[in-house]
C-alpha cells in the first residue's frame, strides 16, 4: 500500500508572502524508512508537517493539490485518528517532554494514558520500550533533569511506546552530538526493523545513507530528486542543491577524478571499506 | 464518550490557549521574582494575567489570574479574599484586547488607570471588608502609619492602595504591550486574539465558509 | 542502587503508596479532616481554640514525615503574616482599657484580644492549607480530582503551571546574570535597576511563548486531544476504612462544634 501519494500540492502558510510548497509529486511506499533532504527553507519541514497532518489541523494556510495517506485524503482523517496511526519527533528536546511527570517511566505512559490503554498493557508496553531503546539506566530520573540527547530518547520511546504503523521524524538530530546522533539513528533502525514506514528529514547525510532505503531531494519548496538511495544519492545531480553529499561518495569521486575509480560509487562506510579493501588487495597482488 | 465540560469550554479557544495559560500563570510568578530580586517597590505579577487576556480572550485571561491567586494562597491564604481581582483583571484584558486597547502605545497606558482603579479601588474594599481595614504585606504597614498619623482607617487604605496599584500597573500594561509587539506573525494566527494585532477583521463577524479544515 | 527495569515496573503496578500513614490518606479525606479541624478552631470564640488547632497540624506534620519542613514554613508564615496581623490590631483597633499610650494612638486591652484572636483565627487557617499542600503532592490531589471525572486538561494545566514557574525562573535567572556580566547594572537606584528589568523580560518571555506551539504539537501526538476515556498508570490508593472513619469523626466534630457555638457551650 501506498504510505503518501502527492500530487500538484502546495501550500502557503496563512501568515507567509510565498508558498513553501510548489508543486509537489511524491509517492512513498509502506514499510521503508524514506529521507528528506534539502536546504533549511526547501520545504522538508512543510513536508513532515503535512505528511503526519499537522498541516491543516493545527498549520493552517491555503492547501492546494491531491494529498492521500495510507490510502484515505489528508482531510478525512480526524485528528485523534491521526495520532493514533502517525507517530511524530521533531528536533527540539526541550518542547517534547511534558513537564507535568516525575519519572521518565510515567512520561512515557502519557500517550497510552491519552489512548486509554489498560493500566497493565500499559505497564508492560512501556517496559518493552524502555528494554528496546535501552533506556533501563534513566527510567526512573525525573524527565525535567535529562540532557538534550537523553531527552530526545525519551519522546522516541514515548511515540514508539504508542506502536503507530507509521512514524514521521523530522532533523531529531540537529541539536544532539555525534554520540548521541548515532544512538538516535540505531532507535531508527531499530523501528524499520519492526516493520514500521519512516519518513525521515535529515541533514546529517552520511547516517541517513547508510539507514535510508528511498531519498527525496526537496529544493525551494519542490521534489526535485526522488528514488533509491543509492540512485539519488550517487548521482551527480544529487550535490546542485547545496545538499552535501556523504563523505565516502566525496572521496569516491575524488578518486575517479584522479583517474583511479572505485568499481562502485560507494555511499556508505561499508561499502567505501569494501571497495577499498578489495582496492589494495588487488594493488598487492600485483 | 462525554468530554468533560472543561475540555468543551477550551475547544471554543483553539489549540494554542490551553498551553499558553501555564505561560501566563509563570509569567505572573517570574515577573513577581523579578521585581523582588531588583528590590522594585511594584508587585508586576500580572503581566501574565493581562497578556494572555489580551491575546487569547478575557476567559482564559481570568483563568491565569483565578489559578495564579490559587497558587499564591497555598503558601499565604489570605491572598486568595482577593483572587476576584485577578479575575477581573483578565476579563477586563480581554475585552481591552479585542477593541485593540494594546495596539497603540497611548492607549495601552491608559488602560493601566482602569487596571489600577481596580487592584486599587477594588482591593481597598476588599481589605476593609475582609480583613477589617488591616491586611497583609508592605500596603498594611503603610495603612498603619498613615492611620497612626491620625488618618480614619478606610481613608488610609485608599490612599495607599491606589498609587501603589497606579505605579504598578504602568509598567505592566507597557511590557505586554512590548511583548505583543514580538509576538511572531506565525503565533499570532493561532492565538483567539491574533487577527486584533495582525489587523485583520473578526474572522467570527465573517459567515463565509471556512476554506480550511475544521479540527 | 538503582532498581532493575523489572522492579520499577513490579512497583508500578502495585497501588500506589508512600510509606506512612498519613501521607496515604485519600486526598478527599485530608480534605476533609483539614477542614473540620479548622472549622472547631474558629467557631468558638477566642485565641485558644485556634492556637490549639495550629499546634495540632504541626503534630500531624510530623507523623507525616515532613514535620521539619512544614515547622519552617509555618513559623516564617507566623512572622511574616500573623505578626504583622496582630500589632496593626493591637495598635489601631479602639478601645476603652487602655494600656500603652502612643501618642494619637494607643494600646487597648482590647485591641490586643482582637489582634490575637484575629491573627491567630487566619495562622490557623494558613496552617491548615499550608499542611494539606505539605501532605498531598499536586499530583496525587490531581490524580484524586481525575478520578471523580475532572478533565485531564485542568491537571495539565496546574502541573504545568509549576514546572513552567520553574523553567521560566531558571531561564529569567539566566539572562538576567548574562544582563549583569554585560555590565547592565542590577544595583544602585530604582530607574536603574528598573532599566535592566525589561530587557530582560520580554525576550524570556516570547520564547517561551514560541514554545508553546511546539509543546502543543508534541503533546498532540501523544494523543492529548483524544477526546476518549484516559486510563491513568498511577493508581491511586482506593478508598479504605481508615478514609470512612476519618470523614466520619470529621463530620461529627464538626456537628459538635456548630452545635455547641448555636447552644452557646462556648
Amino acid at each position: 500500500m501506498v504510505l503518501a501519494a502527492l500530487k500538484g500540492v502546495g501550500f502557503t502558510y496563512a501568515y507567509a508572502e510565498h508558498p513553501a510548497l510548489v508543486d509537489v509529486d511524491l509517492q512513498l511506499e509502506e514499510g521503508l524508512l524514506h529521507g528528506i533532504v534539502g536546504l533549511n527553507s526547501s520545504g522538508k519541514t512543510t513536508l513532515c508537517s503535512l505528511i503526519r497532518g499537522v498541516i491543516p489541523h493545527f498549520h493552517q494556510g491555503d492547501l492546494t493539490g491531491e494529498v492521500t495517506i495510507l490510502g484515505r485524503p489528508l482531510l478525512e482523517w480526524d485528528a485523534a485518528e491521526l495520532s493514533r496511526t502517525i507517530g511524530c519527533v521533531f528536533d527540539n528536546p526541550f518542547t517534547q517532554i511534558s513537564g507535568i511527570r516525575d519519572s521518565v517511566f510515567e512520561e512515557i505512559a502519557i500517550g497510552l494514558e491519552n489512548l486509554g490503554v489498560p493500566r497493565t498493557d500499559m505497564i508492560d508496553r512501556v517496559e518493552r520500550v524502555v528494554e528496546q531503546l535501552g533506556i533501563e539506566a534513566i527510567v526512573e530520573k525525573n524527565p525535567n533533569e535529562l540532557s538534550g540527547g537523553q531527552r530526545q530518547k525519551v519522546a522516541f520511546a514515548s511515540i514508539v511506546a504508542m506502536d503507530a504503523p507509521v512514524v514521521v521524524i523530522d532533523e531529531p538530530t540537529s541539536q544532539l552530538d555525534p554520540e548521541a546522533s548515532e544512538a538516535v539513528f540505531e532507535i531508527i533502525d531499530g523501528l524499520k526493523a519492526q516493520g514500521k514506514s519512516i519518513v525521515l528529514a535529515e541533514h546529517k547525510i552520511d547516517l541517513l545513507a547508510q539507514y535510508a532505503d528511498t531519498v527525496t531531494v526537496m529544493h525551494a519548496g519542490t521534489v526535485v530528486m526522488s528514488g533509491p538511495t543509492r540512485d539519488v544519492v550517487g548521482s551527480d545531480e544529487f550535490g546542485s542543491y547545496g545538499v552535501v553529499a556523504p563523505e565516502v561518495t566525496e572521496l569516491g569521486r575524488r578518486l575517479a577524478a584522479a583517474g583511479r575509480p572505485l568499481d562502485r560509487l560507494p555511499i556508505t562506510r561499508g561499502e567505501a571499506f569494501d571497495e577499498i579493501s578489495a582496492r589494495m588487495r588487488s594493488t598487492h597482488a600485483h | 464518550m462525554a468530554s468533560s465540560r472543561f475540555a468543551t469550554f477550551m475547544r471554543g479557544y483553539g489549540r494554542l490557549t490551553i498551553f499558553m495559560i501555564p505561560i501566563g500563570i509563570a509569567i505572573n510568578f517570574v515577573g513577581g521574582q523579578i521585581a523582588l530580586l531588583l528590590k522594585l517597590p511594584i508587585y508586576l505579577d500580572s503581566i501574565g494575567t493581562i497578556l494572555v487576556g489580551a491575546t487569547c480572550g478575557g476567559l482564559p485571561g481570568a483563568l491565569v489570574g483565578l489559578v495564579s491567586n490559587a497558587i499564591n494562597s497555598i503558601t499565604s491564604p489570605p491572598t486568595f479574599a482577593f483572587a476576584v481581582l485577578n479575575v477581573a483583571f483578565g476579563l477586563l484584558a480581554g475585552y481591552f484586547g479585542r477593541i485593540g486597547v494594546f495596539r497603540v502605545w497611548w492607549k495601552t497606558l491608559l488602560s493601566s488607570l482602569a487596571f489600577a482603579f481596580i487592584g486599587g479601588f477594588c482591593g481597598a474594599l476588599i481589605t476593609i471588608w475582609v480583613f477589617g481595614g488591616l491586611a497583609v504585606g508592605g500596603g498594611a504597614i503603610v495603612v498603619g502609619a498613615l492611620t497612626a498619623m491620625g488618618m480614619d482607617l478606610n481613608t488610609a487604605n485608599f490612599v495607599a492602595q491606589m498609587p501603589m496599584d497606579v505605579l504598578d500597573k504602568v509598567p505592566t500594561v507597557l511590557i505586554v504591550y512590548a511583548i505583543i509587539k514580538g509576538i511572531p506573525r506565525r503565533l499570532l494566527v493561532k492565538l483567539p486574539l491574533g487577527w486584533v494585532y495582525l489587523g485583520q477583521p473578526n474572522p467570527r463577524a465573517k459567515k463565509s465558509v471556512a476554506a480550511t479544515a475544521a479540527s | 542502587m538503582t532498581s532493575t527495569l523489572a522492579a520499577v515496573a513490579a512497583r508500578y503496578r502495585r497501588p500506589m503508596t508512600l510509606g506512612n500513614a498519613v501521607l496515604d490518606i485519600h486526598p478527599t479525606a485530608m480534605v476533609a479532616g483539614i477542614t473540620a479541624l479548622i472549622v472547631v478552631g474558629l467557631v468558638s470564640a477566642g485565641w485558644v481554640a485556634p492556637l490549639v488547632v495550629s499546634v495540632l497540624f504541626v503534630v500531624i506534620a510530623f507523623l507525616a514525615g515532613r514535620g521539619r519542613s512544614y515547622l519552617g514554613t509555618i513559623l516564617k508564615l507566623w512572622l511574616a503574616v500573623g505578626l504583622i496581623l496582630f500589632v496593626l490590631r493591637a495598635l489601631l483597633v479602639k478601645g476603652q482599657t487602655v494600656l500603652v499610650p502612643l501618642g494619637p494612638i494607643a494600646i487597648t486591652r482590647e485591641g490586643i484580644q482582637d489582634g490575637l484572636r484575629f491573627s491567630i483565627a487566619v495562622m490557623a487557617i494558613c496552617g491548615g492549607v499550608t499542611l494539606f499542600f505539605a501532605i498531598v503532592s499536586m499530583r496525587r490531589l490531581m490524580l484524586a480530582l481525575e478520578r471523580i471525572g475532572v478533565s485531564p486538561r485542568v491537571s495539565y494545566v496546574i502541573l504545568a503551571s509549576f514546572q513552567a514557574i520553574t523553567d521560566l525562573g531558571a531561564t529569567a535567572r539566566v539572562v538576567l546574570d548574562a544582563q549583569k556580566a554585560r555590565g547592565i547594572e542590577a544595583e544602585g537606584n530604582v530607574f536603574v535597576r528598573a532599566r535592566a528589568f525589561f530587557p530582560v523580560l520580554a525576550p524570556v518571555f516570547l520564547t517561551a511563548m514560541s514554545a508553546t506551539e511546539e509543546r502543543a504539537i508534541a503533546l498532540d501526538a501523544r494523543a492529548f486531544n483524544n477526546p476518549g476515556r484516559h486510563t491513568s498508570l498511577l493508581d491511586l490508593k482506593t478508598w479504605t476504612g481508615v478514609d470512612t472513619a476519618l470523614v466520619a469523626v470529621a463530620a461529627a466534630m464538626v456537628a459538635a462544634a456548630v452545635a455547641g457555638g448555636v447552644l452557646g457551650w462556648f
